[in-house]
């Protein structure tokens, strides 16, 4: 995981408008939802770090996400968002992939 | 001998669980000749900590927390080592017929002297409760005669009273000569403990911070019937 660049996120989030993605999202503490199945209309990244993201969907619906630190493109070209703490903690985490996550 | 060979079987929540409340008395155990098995019936991959600095994230957590624990296996004499695959913050939503069945069956198969678990009330995270009762149904449905032992946090159970028991109600491990066992699997559990500045202290100054003891509830009359201060 890298620190979040955000030009560079938000190209690599723009391979995924238009598609169906399954998406995990997390605020650690509190909830997570895993593997729901959504057609991307629109994605946002806003910020100066740490980072908003957002998505639209296609026929209705918004997820947003605050605190994002750190972005990477693992070895399945999925795209994980995450944010931690100044002690490796996590807080939040926002991954999305064209294949379901490992249940 | 292999007839005498004295058997203890774990049924916990998370990697990590064996390691930090009762890695003394597995390892304890384990240098005595008692052969262990293990369940984690999740591989922790909901977990908060990452490392520190992180190097972990939700995706690659689950492989990552499968090695550390084989290595904390290792670490404490740990032998034989089952995972459920149930996912992390879930186990209290599994059907409960059938992890009660999975456990049952592992306790005829190993068939052991003693079975550590959870307590079904005081085991601080739904997860461990909820592989607690399970247990607990498990062992009931053998109609087998197991001393069951619910593992419990420091050493809160000096005080037994304040959770509904008496000390005759509680077993007292003393672990201070597995001290070195115990940092070792602590330190096998590095993306959790990596956050803790004291378990990477110089091992003597580590090994300061653990306790003397370990505690265990009796769970049942045939633990019961045991010492206090030995679980066979």
């Amino acid at each position: 995981m890298r620190p979040i660049i955000q030009s560079e996120v938000e190209e690599l989030l723009r391979v995924f408008i238009g598609e169906d993605i399954y998406v995990h999202s997390e605020a650690t503490s509190y909830v997570f939802v895993r593997n729901f199945k959504v057609k991307l209309s629109q994605a946002f990244v806003a910020g100066d770090g740490p980072y908003r993201v957002a998505f639209r969907f296609d026929q209705i619906g918004w997820l947003r996400m605050e605190a994002l630190t750190h972005y990477e493109l693992d070895e399945e070209s999925r795209l994980l968002l995450a944010g931690y703490d100044d002690r490796g903690r996590m807080n939040v985490a926002l991954h999305i992939g064209k294949e379901p996550f490992a249940e | 001998m292999s007839s005498e060979t004295r058997k203890l079987l774990a049924v916990f929540a998370h990697p990590d669980d064996e390691s930090f409340i009762c890695g003394g008395t597995l390892a304890k155990y384990a240098s005595a000749g008692v052969e262990i098995t293990l369940v984690s019936a999740t591989r922790g991959e909901m977990g908060r900590r990452m490392g520190n600095p992180p190097y972990l994230n939700r995706e690659t957590m689950a492989a990552a927390r499968e090695l550390e624990l084989r290595e904390a296996c290792e670490r404490l004499g740990i032998q034989h080592l089952h995972f459920f695959n149930i996912r992390d913050k879930t186990v209290e939503f599994a059907d409960p017929d059938q992890l009660a069945d999975r456990i049952a069956g592992l306790i005829r198969e190993v068939d052991p002297d003693v079975i550590l678990t959870f307590h079904e009330q005081w085991g601080g995270h739904p997860d461990h409760c909820a592989i607690g009762k399970a247990t607990i149904e498990a062992l009931d449905r053998t109609e087998l005669e197991k001393a069951l032992y619910f593992i419990s946090f420091g050493d809160a159970m000096e005080y037994p009273e304040v959770y509904g028991y008496f000390k005759k109600d509680i077993a007292k491990i003393n672990v201070s000569g597995q001290k070195k066992a115990k940092l070792a699997a602590f330190r096998a559990h590095r993306c959790q403990t990596e956050i803790d500045e004291w378990v990477w202290l110089s091992d003597q100054q580590a090994m300061r911070r653990l306790g003397n003891y370990e505690y265990f509830i009796k769970g049942n009359e045939e633990a019961l019937k045991r010492d206090h201060d030995d679980l066979f």
